[in-house]
């Protein structure tokens, strides 16, 4: 028999959780709860993800993005299944009486009650905050059904390196960008410490200078999910050389540590990872900085920071797609 | 035209440090081990300093390169209180620390340092870029600035700028003297006075509240605002700076310089852009609207404070008299408290009361903005515990935004009571906020002066403080005049009661 779940219902369960929370905050601390929301981010995972990870994701998310969050784990099963709680998140900030609380709804899909998502999203999501779409799952960013729910979303953010061929999952994710989505891609968002150490490269004037000497370009990725990542690398440098009217030869391979390096002539460029440390060497002069070790808590927060259309990836992707 | 980087991105970028140097005097001072290096490092560290990237202290004590490095990797490691000490970082970072031994007076140093620096740029392609950081005695500042005209290190191949550390002159006519000193060698738009609080979060965070939002500009003045509190209370004494302090005084040290930068950030006309010269033109004229006053007007609307010895927690605490290196007879003021008077359409008539003082019973700085009561009060009879309506922007310790409004107490019958809605900066965005010193540098590294006090800023300030100071300096107080752990004296509050005001309790 087929469940449903009424917004109304979760509205209900909301409105009752805020004065349970406000009379234990009150008797507590004698100072009530605050109530924090700057956005509803909408969380789709597998059922079988792991539950425990997905809530510290989420719990180190809300200091800085403070959200009503909605998980919505699907079930891999027949028949239109659709159930939901209400709980909240809260945490006490150091040295502060006072807790700091987030709504937290969880609904329970099966796959063919996909469609019907949509309807209990929309009236339970903050009103007038931008409402944001993770999508953990390939197999659900496949179905249809899904960007018709994602559809309402100010920005759906995805990991196109567990979506398969990283080729097709490109192209894929570069049709979704072309019918106007904002999107937001983990592969993408692994770069950014990179491409800033790149970037910091050609601040020098010296080094500008000698852009026209740059020739070749070889980014090198581990094979663990990270193709989709150094396509974009490769495509991003070969798109800003282009920019800067120089036609370079881009080598893609597979190694142990990812790298990238621009050369030509007597001028060098290499950067590469070294565990959490990212170690620049422009023509023989190393220089070190940190380069923490990608977590989905590191990757959301920079997604979350960026809420209107990215046009550099949306360049990059369309180009990383032809590669 | 230099060429442009087609590598940058924005949108997802952080603002990141060209190649240069920064060359410290007093590299072997308090200030560098606690706060400069430390922030320097956390720069390098977050990535935002290039490769190339040096610093050159300078101190009289005799030193090598290394011995500095050594120093300052202790200081990295004590004093920076969030951020890991990373040892392949601090290698990377501690290859471009340099030392020059030498005195400010004498002209050879400004030599050795020339052709340090002309080394420095072969070797770390720094372009030529220079930022001279005086964090020496003021009596020193224009020696060092005339010391780098004279070897020609105010000009050079990139840029050349200066930070100068308060006290900017200990008057008008001093900070007038200093500032044409430094003009000798540097122009004004490579001069960068620093004033630290307008580097923390929240007094950035006024900007954004007041200039990025449309709902409260229209509230912000005088038909709505009845008046304004600004409180920087410290909860300890002079601790061991008694000299220092007893030359200088709460109304010099904290409210000629911070908290009137801070009025001027709240009272401010919005600028016509973010842009360094177009908010500091608001901010200066601000500061010049301020109403001069004649003597008697200093003595009522003013009150000087020292504060006595007491027993705060079981404790003896001193008076400030009786600190070390303090004259027993000492009519330095501890606390201060001024009313301002702007003379503006928006503010005529609206009083801005100023206090600092140390050893109040706690350590806060906010300011209180209380707004009109309402027009007429339909709610007759006992309607509870009513207030004003305050905005209250919390600096420090806990930085925020709170607004407090009356609310029905839920039950029959119309009684009110105060709410208060607060907006937690730490809470509501939990991640770490830069220290005043990372923003600051990072600023004058990039050449952003938005939060660097500009010579005509520094003299409004003094032109409204020195007539207090002198009407102070004439009059005989009665110190000590309110005892220690307490929020000032009598006095200070009769001065607020005397236009039905009352200080706030933070």
């Amino acid at each position: 028999m087929a469940t449903t779940l009424a917004p109304g219902t979760l509205l209900r369960e909301m409105a009752d959780l805020w004065v349970t929370l406000g009379k234990q905050g009150q008797a507590e601390s004698g100072m009530g709860v605050l109530r924090a929301c700057t956005m509803t981010l909408v969380v789709v995972a597998e059922e079988e993800d792991d539950g425990s990870a997905i809530g510290e994701t989420i719990a180190a998310l809300m200091p800085e993005h403070p959200a009503r969050t909605i998980l919505v784990r699907l079930r891999r099963r027949g028949g239109r299944e659709l159930t939901g709680r209400v709980f909240a998140q809260c945490w006490m900030p150091f040295g502060q009486r006072r807790q700091i609380c987030c709504e937290q709804i969880e609904i329970m899909a099966s796959d063919a009650s996909l469609d019907d998502v949509a309807s209990v999203v929309a009236p339970v999501a903050a009103p007038d905050l931008p409402l944001i779409v993770w999508c953990r799952s390939g197999r659900v960013a496949a179905q249809p059904e899904f960007w018709r729910f994602a559809a309402t979303a100010s920005k759906v953010v995805v990991d196109s390196g567990s979506w398969g061929d990283p080729k097709a999952a490109l192209q894929r994710l570069a049709e979704v960008a072309a019918r106007g989505f904002a999107i937001g891609d983990f592969s993408w968002t692994h770069l950014t410490r990179w491409r800033e150490m790149v970037s910091q490269v050609f601040e020098n004037g010296r080094n500008a200078a000698r852009l026209p000497e740059i020739s070749r370009v070889r980014v090198r990725y581990e094979e663990a999910g990270r193709a989709a990542t150094g396509r974009y690398l490769g495509a991003w440098v070969v798109d800003a050389l282009a920019s800067a009217g120089v036609r370079v030869e881009l080598l893609l391979e597979k190694g142990d540590a990812p790298s990238v390096e621009l050369g030509g002539g007597s001028f060098q460029v290499e950067l590469a990872r070294r565990g959490d440390r990212l170690v620049t060497t422009v023509d023989g002069l190393s220089h070190c900085t940190g380069l923490p070790l990608p977590t989905d808590y590191l990757l959301l927060r920079e997604e979350l920071g960026i809420l209107r259309r990215d046009a550099v990836l949306e360049r990059v992707l369309a180009l990383a797609a032809r590669l | 035209m230099a060429p442009v980087n087609p590598f940058e991105d924005p949108l997802r970028f952080e603002r990141r440090v060209p190649e240069c140097a920064v060359v410290i005097f007093g590299a072997n001072g308090d200030l560098t081990k606690r706060k400069l290096i430390p922030a320097l490092y956390r720069l390098a560290y977050d990535r935002r300093l290039s490769a190339g990237f040096a610093v050159v202290g300078i101190s009289r004590t005799p030193m090598s390169d290394e011995q500095f490095r050594e120093k300052m990797q202790e200081a990295v490691q004590s004093f920076s209180e969030d951020t890991e000490f990373a040892p392949d970082v601090w290698e990377g970072f501690a290859r471009g620390l340099f030392y020059v031994a030498g005195d400010v007076n004498d002209s050879e140093l400004y030599q050795r340092l020339g052709r340090k620096l002309a080394e420095i740029e072969n070797s770390r392609s720094t372009g030529g870029n220079v930022l001279f950081y005086l964090s020496t005695q003021p009596s020193q500042y224009a020696t060092a600035a005339l010391g780098l005209g004279s070897a020609g290190l105010g000009r050079g191949n990139g840029w050349q700028r200066l930070i100068v550390e308060k006290p900017f002159g200990h008057d008008l006519a001093s900070a007038r003297a200093l500032s044409d000193q430094l003009h000798k060698v540097f122009d004004e738009s490579q001069v960068y006075r620093i004033d630290h609080y307008l580097g923390k979060e929240t007094v950035q965070n006024i900007l954004a509240f007041r200039f990025g939002n449309g709902i409260f500009e229209p509230l912000w003045n005088r038909r709505y605002i009845n008046h304004v509190q600004i409180t920087a209370a410290e909860s300890i004494g002079v601790e061991g700076r008694g000299a220092y302090y007893q030359e200088a005084g709460a109304l010099a040290d904290m409210i000629q310089n911070h908290l009137l930068q801070v009025m001027a950030t709240i009272a401010m006309e919005p600028s016509a852009s973010f842009r360094a010269n177009s908010v500091r033109d608001e901010r200066s004229k601000l500061l010049r609207s301020i109403k001069a006053m004649a003597a008697d007007e200093i003595r009522a609307s003013t009150t000087p404070g020292q504060y006595g010895p007491a027993r705060i927690g079981g404790a003896d605490v001193p008076g400030f008299r009786q600190e070390s290196g303090v004259d027993p007879q000492s009519q330095t003021n501890t606390y201060a408290a001024v009313t301002v008077f702007v003379e503006n359409w928006r503010w005529a008539g609206v009083p801005f009361y100023i206090r600092s003082g140390k050893r109040l019973p706690k350590r806060v700085t906010e300011i209180a903005i209380q707004f009109n009561a309402a027009p007429l009060a339909i709610f007759d009879g006992d309607t509870g515990d009513t207030g004003p309506n305050l905005l209250i922007v919390r600096i420090q310790p806990e930085e925020g935004i709170s607004l407090k409004f009356l609310s029905k107490r839920p039950g029959t019958g119309m009684k009110l009571r105060p709410v208060s809605m607060d907006f937690n900066y730490g809470s509501s965005f939990g991640e770490r906020s830069p220290s005043a010193y990372e923003t600051l540098l990072l600023d004058a590294l990039i050449g952003d002066a938005t939060l660097y006090t500009r010579q005509d800023m520094v003299e409004a300030s003094w032109a409204a403080v020195e007539p207090i100071q002198n009407v102070w300096r004439e009059t005989q107080s009665d110190f000590p005049n309110y005892a220690a752990g307490t929020w000032g004296p009598a006095a200070s509050d009769a001065m607020l009661a005397r236009r039905g005001h009352a200080w706030r309790k933070p």
